[in-house]
């Protein structure tokens, strides 16, 4: 069973609440990469999204676009995240791991995302995609993957039941207008949609973008069936690149996890 | 914006396989709602009436298509006709489609206008409008063409709008077109975003092109007026694509025009440094649509070379990319050097300074004109004024201003 899949069921049951984690690879190299996976499942992350860096990431706010720019110095391609990947599951084979990217890199490197070695992972998260669509629609086949799908506020009635009903490894309510790592929730309407998508999911809704402080990751888990936390992580990740002491980050998704509990 | 011959984009945007709506979903509300206004908008008879007389009385349509009388002489075979997109008011093509598009945001009842620009021309032209209407203004631009186009980022502020220089990435066009994106994705409840070319997702392909097309429209009346025929050949400038769109466009169905787009050939298409995606691209994804791209080996997208900051971008209007595989239209490239040395014979011979962007198109006469006899008419769309180009080419001339 598809490990991303099967966590959130099992997560369900025991009636908590998911908690993803995003980092982008090669940032600030893959090493570091793989040491900050393994200390994010320490700390008590559920699920790893893995940003695909890209020349014109335009969902990103600045400080993903500079982690995406770090990494593309080193000349970070997909095949380097395969091979990431692969050293990350020698250690750990059960976490669920999410590819986050742009449909240009996809495409472009469609044989790898179809043969996806081992396995290895286990859901990808295309953001320049109209949500009722996914990989499959761009000739790219991968039974071993599952598509997550983006409902955003602006999102009207009748297409939150389509996109809900296509997304395979969970619905990615994105909670407010704007890129990522930006500021301005809104309670009541991300509540109203996340329940609206609800009625029409099969799979769990989890909420992402804005998300700062464990109030806000407190807030959001009430209304979904998990959060994403991104960009207060990788400012993190920028700020300690140099030392490579990343306490500040396990701490910070301590804290996290226990507001969600 | 005559009914569509070939009947494309399709219903999902396409033309062909290039084309749709790639863009994070946020946006997709705003794109249907601006397809929607589109569609309700284009056949209205008051809405062409506004859109025609603006052009007449704001910008100074139509343009005329003038004997290049020197020109042809130069060369010593066919007519060249040139079509004076340089006289229109704010000195290019892309006022035709600002000049629509502001029309759509008043319509929609959006209170503050985007864009990006590269060369500046779009930048001025949105700036122009906007101040029109009396609506809030933000340009986009890359701070390398910041520098480059010092002259028409002035313009720009006189006309009353904020300019924004765009540090990420390469610093020019597309870095300034990701700006503007994630500007939209953030305001886009009140924001309207004008598209520049014939590039994003749907239906800015579409409607970029039905406005610009104008352009071809003038044209046939004026070929039968002028050599009562329609022209043997089409020559454009082809950055986006908006210009040559606009001229192309109409002529799509009449087979006995050839039309031709001249992209940037930097330093020379086998250097690997330019920007001529049609003549050295492969298929991908880059604000909105597929179409031809420069990407390197690891799937990233290529930065690219040219004198003109215009030209200066590394995708393409996806209905180029269907007009060049289909075979009905053709695209060349010329490099720098060759741009240049037309940017200064145009100058002298004709007593018109063209665009350095238009000088690309000028450049492949050298070539084309070999092709063709004395009773060939040959039209080449002069896009822009090539005023904001002075210091460039001066630095480059080694001369201090």
């Amino acid at each position: 069973m598809n490990r991303l899949t099967e966590t959130l069921a099992n997560l369900k049951q025991q009636n908590k609440k998911a908690l993803v984690a995003y980092l982008v690879a090669g940032d600030p190299d893959i090493q570091t990469t793989v040491d900050l996976m393994h200390l994010f499942v320490e700390a008590g992350v559920d699920a790893i999204e893995i940003g695909v860096p890209f020349t014109d990431p335009i969902a990103e706010g600045p400080i993903i676009q500079r982690a995406h720019d770090r990494a593309l110095k080193n000349n970070i391609s997909l095949k380097d995240i395969y091979s990431m990947v692969e050293i990350f599951r020698n250690k750990d084979s059960t976490t669920p791991l999410i590819l986050m990217g742009y449909l240009n890199t996809f495409m472009f490197h469609k044989k790898i995302i179809e043969e996806n070695k081992n396995s290895a992972i286990d859901s990808i998260l295309v953001v320049d995609i109209p949500g009722e669509l996914n990989l499959n629609d761009y000739g790219i086949k991968s039974s071993s993957i599952n598509t997550i799908s983006l409902i955003s506020p602006t999102t009207k009635q009748d297409r939150i039941e389509s996109i809900a009903k296509n997304s395979s490894g969970f619905v990615y309510y994105v909670t407010l207008r704007g890129v990522t790592g930006a500021s301005n929730l809104d309670s009541n309407e991300i509540s109203n949609n996340v329940n609206e998508i609800k009625k029409h999911a099969s799979v769990p809704t989890l909420a992402g973008f804005g998300i700062k402080s464990a109030s806000d990751a407190s807030l959001l888990s009430k209304h979904s069936d998990g959060i994403i936390i991104g960009s207060s992580i990788v400012q993190m990740i920028e700020q300690n690149s140099v030392t490579k002491e990343f306490d500040r980050i396990r701490k910070y998704i301590t804290e996290i996890k226990q507001a969600i509990s | 914006m005559k009914t569509n011959k070939q009947n494309l984009p399709d219903k999902n945007g396409f033309y062909g396989e290039f084309g749709g709506k790639f863009v994070p979903e946020t946006l997709m509300y705003a794109l249907e709602q601006l397809e929607t206004t589109y569609k309700k908008l284009k056949d209205n008879n008051e809405f062409k009436e506004k859109f025609y007389s603006d052009l007449s009385e704001f910008v100074g349509r139509p343009s005329p298509l003038y004997f290049a009388e020197r020109l042809t002489k130069h060369y010593g075979t066919g007519s060249i006709w040139l079509k004076r997109e340089d006289l229109n008011h704010t000195g290019a093509h892309k006022i035709n489609n600002t000049i629509g598009q502001i029309l759509l945001a008043k319509y929609m009842g959006k209170k503050r206008i985007i864009a990006e620009t590269g060369a500046g021309q779009h930048g001025v032209a949105t700036a122009a409008v906007a101040a029109r209407l009396g609506l809030e203004c933000h340009i986009y631009m890359g701070s390398e063409d910041v520098e480059r186009q010092s002259l028409n980022v002035y313009r720009i502020k006189l006309l009353g709008a904020h300019v924004h220089a765009v540090n990420s990435g390469s610093a020019t066009l597309k870095d300034a077109l990701n700006e503007a994106l994630r500007d939209w994705v953030t305001n886009v409840d009140d924001t309207y975003y004008i598209i520049g070319s014939v590039t994003g997702p749907h239906p800015y392909p579409m409607i970029v092109r039905d406005f610009n097309s104008v352009v071809g429209e003038e044209l046939i009346s004026q070929s039968k007026k002028l050599f009562n025929a329609m022209p043997d050949a089409i020559v454009a400038c082809v950055g986006g694509g908006s210009n040559a769109m606009g001229a192309f466009y109409p002529f799509i169905s009449m087979n006995e025009t050839r039309l031709i787009g001249v992209e940037a050939g930097g330093e020379g298409v086998e250097t690997g440094e330019h920007a001529a995606p049609l003549n050295d691209g492969i298929p991908g994804v880059l604000h909105g649509a597929l179409s031809y791209l420069m990407q390197d080996e690891k799937g990233q997208v290529k930065e690219t070379k040219s004198v003109s900051a215009g030209l200066d971008y590394p995708g393409v209007g996806p209905e180029h990319s269907w007009l060049k595989d289909s075979g009905r239209a053709e695209y060349v490239a010329v490099s720098d050097d060759e741009a240049l040395r037309a940017f200064h014979e145009v100058s002298e011979l004709e007593g018109i300074i063209p665009a350095l962007e238009t000088a690309h198109a000028f450049a492949y006469l050298d070539i084309l004109m070999k092709e063709y006899d004395s009773s060939a008419n040959i039209i080449v769309n002069l896009s822009g004024r090539g005023d904001k180009d002075i210091n460039t080419v001066a630095e480059i001339d080694g001369i201090k201003l």
